[in-house]
């Protein structure tokens, strides 16, 4: 090989060491280029084989110092091998993992969203003298290695809107999805149709897609990551991340800093180390089934031996998801065992990746109940035993998705119903083909007698019976801040000229409401509780469950137990049995006075129990979201694997014909909108609330855009077609109810 | 007075702030005013700078805003509030604040519980039901049920027919709405349901609430009203007789007041008008009584042409108006009542101490509207400058104004058009009519509105109705 | 016709106004630690987002308004006799002095070159519906006007009126007026360019774009 081109490859080797580890190490570095300027400087004097020797003993030091380097790599280091432009990307991928493959609808920057990649592409494997061509659909983000249009693989919400069509051309083709993760995280815009909207569009279409679905780890960076990430196997990349928010991001969280300031690189360090995010925290945790292995200090496009390796392990992994749904148990055997070496040789076996009726029910039936474990016990849980079984959650995941079963018991009990409603039909027009005229009858006696004239005025001018339902502008729940002697200025007041109003008047009679311009003020989660809810219905189910500090995130315990001391709650979610107007129900509320109403393990616990109560008691399910500021930063994956697991949850819930309703009150943002709540297909806001993905500072951050203030108002999450109306607080019981009598799927009691 | 260490702040402008700051300085009270930058010039700010103490007067940004009011009777160390009539006069929520926040302060008017009750026209009609007081025939709750609503409204065009009413008609109203919204008139009842449908329809979207009221529509009345006076006791209401105010604007503003409300021994009725004062007397204050009524307020009445009366509403205020009742009126044969002085006394806390059997009437009272308008084209005010406001003054006669004689005064665009209101009073009849024509004719109000031409004012139009007064 | 050279050397000899800031209500009022010299600015941003220098808050009823600068300029007196005590609405707090932008000085000079159709009476003003529509749409230069087109609603002592316009045809080339807000009689409303005058506006409008140092 010509000595010039190595050299000037070690030297690309050299930066990018120099990059990955950001001033440490400086010792080694700094004998490595001693090394290759003392040659670069010498080669002229030395022939042909001293040139040879030397540049090979400078190539062997390399290797050694990368796998000493290796030993020593922090979370931190990894962030930066990941994001290295060096770094292999999707079209690498596609080149050496891959027999063949055809981008679809986007090439280089002619892309609705070049930071999407999609391909069609087949793995060619060989038996018994035959060729077979397997088809998959690969999906992942595209960095390009830097290329500006690329976006960093920041996907736009069409992006994903485009990532979510064809997962389901694969389900129609019937052919196993592979999705690549390389993304930061998502573009935090709201343009139509806003991304914490469309992922979890994703979310809630992945959560029964009826093809296997293998999903490859790199950068996963949060809610970007799940759009894609919901997969029967989750492998990771052993230098990769994944995690519920860049470093820098919960430094800046953590540090309290305000906009423009930067977190010192120890304190991003810390976080990156404690925010558990590398593959190997991933495995430890459950959340990735498998770590591919990287040469030292990361994958770059040069190293042929390791997509050798994650070609292998794809195909592997495909091939255990499909034959994993196979009844047939001694088929699933001999695919396990592994050839003579002790390996399991993937290109030799071959198994067919359609996956049909019965068995794409067990896929999926498999898929939940993988993320349903997910997390469990990683919160303070101390329900008894007994409680736990009885509150299960495998048979509710079986019920849903094992049609036989649904069908023997469903059909009957349908055709009960429907010929009590025939029946009650048929009565009902017997009854006013008797009363009808019978009634008039007696209209006519009533005016006859009282043709004289006294009796008439008597009937119009007397005092009549009326019980007044009305509440009059008093509630059942009354602030703590409306016990103030103060005036308050509405933030309308400049514009609309609100005058200021009394805060007894405001928080009391108003309900938080401005009485000139209607802007809504944030009201404590009791005022809804209290309000909305039949007066005794309001019944609390695990409140012992409580939130805890998986990963010992520092100083967390404490702000725990503050935020447990200021609500006297266990947790942000209140889950509880209530009734409107004597319609029951299930609910879930997310507290926003504990610790912003953010979402962990405890929470998504409680949510997903929720929902799973109201799938077996057949009532209608409500998430009134007091406020959510997302995820729970400090709790790492744990939280974020809350998307995925409880929007299947209601995934189920819905397949089995329940209804399900979430309100938006105050501001409500990032992963929580993401998943589970913003894939409801009933969506309402509360007025002044504010629903989106990401608040205006981190867009900002993030994008280097300003965006208008009202950005993420309830009005325009309704024009952007994110939330199906905007209600008045003071008339949510009457709207809610409305809502059950006229909304919902065909299981629930009540209708 | 006996207490007179109170200090009350008056929340209005013009002629009610005048008259309230006199009644204080009657009393021997401290008082503070108020004003906004456009009333600069107005008398009431010329009266507080010449006659009041230190922190009497304070300039606020608006006379809408309850927090500068209370910033300034905290600044003024005021005790007492008196809202005048408009603005904050039956707004319970300000009544109540004013009692209950930290430096509480009286509230110069009913308490709040029973402006919030009297407030309510549909409690109002119920309360005088439950007494027997006659209202006007129709539905006293909202309705729901269409068949109800149509056996209502059946049996209201039936009971019109009997009554021989020459166009029956019935009123359709949404139960929720208010100030002329959702009003519907039905001549037919072939075309209620369509139009009970649409107004119910128009109830819910609008008020999240399809109740509606059904009401007859009474055509060709006149207005009439009780004035009430009651101590914070509640208990023993007087009341300072009757008054007509059925000569009115097109858009139904009062131009003209008469003390009493008919006059049965001069004009022919054909029916006992005597009878008919005192029955809408006794009814007032047997409502009053059972609210407990606790300061000065108004019944008002509407008395159909065949004497038939029927209980409207309640103001829980003082009224422009106050003055002609006052002069028709003799507590214990004296002359020179004064009811807002009246007003502040009680509702300040002090006994009534006289009771109905002290108060006498004598002679007849009217009470002229001056304002600048013009009568021929739908009462459209003009503004503009006033040059020459001059009358000729006379023992039977008091003028209240805003406006300064002796300079020019630029009409505010803002609020109530009133410029003046003169009281005359006489021994009867076609003495008062005599005086007040007199009054007229001397009267000068001369200017020009804002296109240059000259001031149009509504005194031709009240000389006219002058002739009419108290016929049916 | 204008002499645009000669306003323009005019304005350039005083180039700023004086705005008194206001105590907006009654109240208690507190200033800022700011000195006579120091900078205010106005509010600012694309939507006006970020409020302008503070420069007292006054409190009323236990509610602090701050009361921020309207536009940028130098702080030239604060009446800081008045700190802690109770003031009344409209009492003067500060001045500022605001040197005039390029905006503000070709409003100055378009009130000189329009033609002004002014309000015949102190009250409040609208363009009738279908005009206001417009202008939302596609902004006021859209508009095109005549004499004796019915344009505005006036609204005083709660009635309104139709209005119509007088004076030369032409499109409305600035608008003076606000919503709920009282224009004395005089006062122009809008400022019309006939059409065939508007290549000589233009040119007004470029001359101050080029000619005009905005300074701080």
């Amino acid at each position: 090989m010509d000595i010039e081109k190595k050299l000037s490859f070690l030297k690309e080797r050299l930066t990018y060491i120099c990059d990955i580890f950001a001033g440490n190490h400086q010792e080694h570095i700094r004998i490595l280029e001693h090394k290759v300027e003392e040659f670069s400087q010498r080669r002229e004097s030395l022939d042909l084989q001293e040139r040879i020797e030397a540049i090979t003993a400078i190539e062997e030091l390399f290797d050694f110092t990368e796998r000493r380097l290796e030993e020593d790599l922090s979370s931190m280091d990894k962030v930066r091998i990941v994001r290295h432009p060096q770094r292999i990307c999707l079209r690498d991928i596609l080149e050496n993992v891959y027999d063949n493959y055809t981008e679809i609808g986007g090439q280089k920057n002619k892309s609705i969203d070049p930071s999407m990649l999609i391909a069609r592409a087949y793995v060619t494997r060989r038996h018994r003298g035959k060729t077979h061509h397997q088809s998959v659909m690969v999906i992942g983000q595209e960095k390009g290695h830097g290329e500006d249009f690329r976006n960093g693989g920041s996907v736009k919400p069409w992006g994903n809107a485009r990532a979510l069509q064809y997962m389901k051309v694969a389900e129609t083709e019937n052919i196993p999805i592979h999705t690549y993760i390389f993304t930061p995280g998502a573009y935090p815009v709201e343009d139509y149709p806003g991304a914490a909207q469309q992922i979890a569009r994703n979310l809630y279409e992945m959560a029964a897609l009826k093809v296997p679905v293998i999903a490859v780890f790199s950068e996963g960076g949060s809610g970007g990551a799940e759009a894609i990430g919901l997969a029967d196997r989750r492998l990771m990349l052993s230098h990769g991340y994944y995690s519920v928010i860049s470093p820098e991001g919960a430094a800046a969280i953590e540090g309290r800093l305000r906009r423009g300031e930067r977190a010192t690189p120890e304190l991003i360090a810390r976080c990156a180390e404690q925010l558990k995010i590398t593959a190997q925290d991933n495995l430890r945790l459950g959340y990735i089934d498998k770590i591919v292995e990287e040469p030292p200090l990361g994958a770059r496009p040069y190293h042929y031996e390791f997509f050798r390796n994650l070609r292998r392990e794809v195909i592997r992994a495909t091939d255990d998801v499909v034959l994993s749904t196979r009844a047939f148990a001694p088929l699933r055997a001999r695919a396990a065992r592994p050839d003579k070496s002790g390996e399991y040789d993937a290109e030799k076996f071959v198994v067919r990746w359609e996956v049909n009726g019965g068995a794409a029910e067990k896929l999926l039936l498999l898929r939940h109940e993988k993320f349903n474990k997910y997390s469990r016990g990683k919160c303070i849980d101390p329900r008894s035993v007994f409680k736990r079984m009885r509150q299960g959650v495998s048979g509710v995941v079986t019920d849903a998705y094992n049609t036989v079963k649904h069908d023997i018991l469903g059909k009957p009990k349908k055709r009960i119903v429907s010929a009590v409603e025939e029946v009650e039909a048929e009565t009902r027009v017997l009854f006013d083909g008797i009363t009808g005229p019978f009634r008039k009858a007696l209209c006519a006696l009533g005016s006859k007698s009282s043709k004289a004239p006294a009796a008439t005025e008597e009937a119009l001018t007397a005092l009549s019976d009326w019980e007044d339902g009305q509440r009059n502008g008093s509630w059942n729940y009354i602030s703590p801040r409306a016990k103030e002697d103060r005036a308050v200025t509405c933030p309308n007041a400049k514009k609309q000229g609100c005058m200021d109003m009394w805060a007894p008047d405001l928080y009391g009679e108003f309900a938080g409401v401005c009485s000139n311009c209607g802007h809504h003020f944030p009201m404590e989660y009791k005022w809804f509780l209290w309000n909305v809810f039949d007066p005794n219905s309001v019944v609390e189910f695990n409140q012992e469950i409580e939130a805890g500090n998986p990963l010992e995130f520092e100083n967390f315990d404490q702000r725990l137990i503050q935020a447990k001391e200021k609500t006297g709650l266990k947790s942000g979610c209140m889950t509880v049995d209530a009734a409107i107007q004597g319609t029951k129900l299930v609910a879930a509320i997310l507290i926003a006075d504990f610790r912003g109403g953010s979402v962990g393990v405890a929470e998504g616990e409680k949510f997903l129990l929720a929902v799973e109560r109201a799938q077996k008691k057949r009532q209608p399910f409500l998430a009134y979201v007091h406020g959510t500021a997302g995820i729970r930063i400090q709790e790492g994956t744990n939280g974020v694997i809350q998307m995925p697991r409880c929007t299947m949850a209601v995934r189920r819930y819905l397949d089995a014909g329940g209804l399900y309703l979430v309100v938006y009150d105050t501001n409500s943002y990032a992963g929580p909108v993401a998943s589970f709540l913003g894939c409801s297909p009933y969506q309402f806001a509360i007025r002044s609330s504010n629903v989106g993905f990401a608040g205006p500072g981190v867009i900002k951050e993030t994008t280097g855009i300003d965006v208008p203030p009202n950005y993420q108002g309830a009005f325009k999450a309704l024009s952007r077609g994110h939330i199906q109306g905007v209600w008045d607080r003071r008339e949510l019981r009457e709207n809610l109810n409305q809502a059950l009598m006229t909304m919902g799927g065909r299981n629930l009691y009540y209708r | 007075m006996q207490n007179s260490s109170h200090k009350v702040l008056v929340a209005n402008r013009g002629e009610i702030a005048i008259r309230i700051v006199q009644a204080c300085r009657m009393l021997g009270l401290d008082f503070v005013c108020v004003y906004t930058a456009e009333d600069e010039q107005s008398g009431h700010v010329r009266l507080a700078k010449e006659t009041g103490g230190e922190k009497s007067l304070y300039r606020v940004s608006s006379y809408h805003d309850a927090n500068e009011i209370l910033a300034v009777a905290d600044a003024a160390q005021a005790t007492a509030i008196h809202p005048g009539y408009g603005f904050f006069a039956e707004d319970f929520r300000f009544a109540r604040r004013v009692t209950q926040r930290e430096r509480g302060l009286i509230f110069i008017g009913p308490s709040w519980r029973v402006i919030r009750e009297l407030g309510d026209k549909i409690n109002t009609k119920r309360l005088a039901r439950s007494l027997g007081v006659p209202t006007v025939p129709g539905s006293d709750k909202p309705i729901y049920d269409e068949m109800e609503a149509e056996e209502v409204a059946r049996s209201l065009f039936e009971f019109q027919k009997q009554c021989g009413t020459e166009q029956p008609t019935v009123l359709i109203k949404a139960s929720a709405g208010g100030g002329g919204m959702g009003i519907e008139e039905v001549y037919d009842i072939d075309l209620f349901r369509s139009v009970y449908r649409r107004i119910r329809n128009y109830a819910l979207r609008q008020f999240k609430d399809e109740g509606v009221l059904i009401e007859q529509r009474i055509r060709d009345f006149n207005h009439l009203e009780v004035q009430i006076v009651s101590d914070r006791s509640g208990q023993n209401p007087v009341h300072f007789g009757t008054r007509n105010c059925s000569i009115q604007s097109t858009g139904l503003q009062k131009r003209v007041e008469v003390a009493p409300g008919f006059d049965p021994s001069s004009l022919p009725y054909s029916f006992d008008a005597a009878q008919v004062l005192t029955d809408i007397t006794e009814h007032s204050l047997a409502l009053a009584r059972e609210v407990r009524y606790d300061n000065v307020g108004t019944w008002e009445w509407i008395v159909a042409r065949n004497g038939r009366p029927f209980l409207m509403e309640v103001n829980t205020r003082i009224q422009v108006e106050n003055g002609v009742s006052a002069a028709i009126a003799r507590i214990r044969g004296k002359r020179g009542v004064n009811l807002i002085a009246e007003q502040i006394r009680i509702g300040l806390g002090e006994p009534l101490g006289y009771t109905q059997e002290d108060i006498t009437f004598e002679g007849l009272g009217i009470e002229y509207r001056i304002i600048a308008e013009d009568p021929t084209n739908r009462f459209t005010p003009s503004s503009g400058r006033i040059e020459r406001f001059s009358w000729k003054e006379e023992p039977w006669l008091s003028m209240h104004t805003h406006v300064p004689t002796d300079a020019a005064y630029d009409i505010p665009t803002e609020f109530d058009p009133n410029l003046a209101l003169g009281i005359v009073w006489g021994e009867n009849l076609s003495q008062a009519q005599e005086r007040g024509m007199d009054f007229l004719d001397h009267l000068t109000l001369d200017g020009v509105d804002s296109a240059g031409a000259p001031l149009k004012t509504n005194v031709g139009f009240l000389r006219e109705k002058t002739a009419r007064i108290l016929q049916f | 016709m204008l002499n645009i050279g000669k306003v323009l050397e005019e304005l350039k000899e005083s180039p700023y106004e004086e705005i008194v800031i206001r105590a907006p209500h009654c109240g208690v009022v507190r200033f800022e630690p700011l000195e006579p010299g120091a900078r205010v600015s106005g509010a600012s941003g694309q939507w006006k987002e970020k409020p302008g220098t503070c420069i007292a808050v006054i409190e009323r009823e236990r509610n602090k308004r701050p009361i921020e600068s309207v536009d940028k300029g130098e702080l030239v007196a604060v009446n800081r006799n008045l700190e802690g005590t109770f003031v009344e609405a409209q009492t003067p707090l500060a001045t500022i002095r605001h040197f005039l932008s390029k905006d503000e000085v070709l409003k100055i000079i378009l009130q000189k070159a329009l033609y002004l159709f002014c309000a015949p009476e102190r009250a409040k003003y609208y363009f009738i519906p279908e005009v206001e529509k417009n202008i939302q749409a596609s902004g006021s230069k859209s508009v095109k006007v005549h004499d004796g087109l019915e344009l505005f609603i006036m609204s005083r002592m709660k009635r309104e009126a139709p209005l119509a316009y007088s004076g030369p045809g032409g499109v409305i080339y600035a608008k003076y007026f606000e919503r709920n807000e009282n224009i004395d009689a005089g006062k122009p409303l809008i400022g019309v360019c006939p059409e065939s005058q508007l290549p000589l506006i233009e040119d007004v409008v470029l001359r101050v774009q080029t000619e005009w140092e905005e300074r701080e």
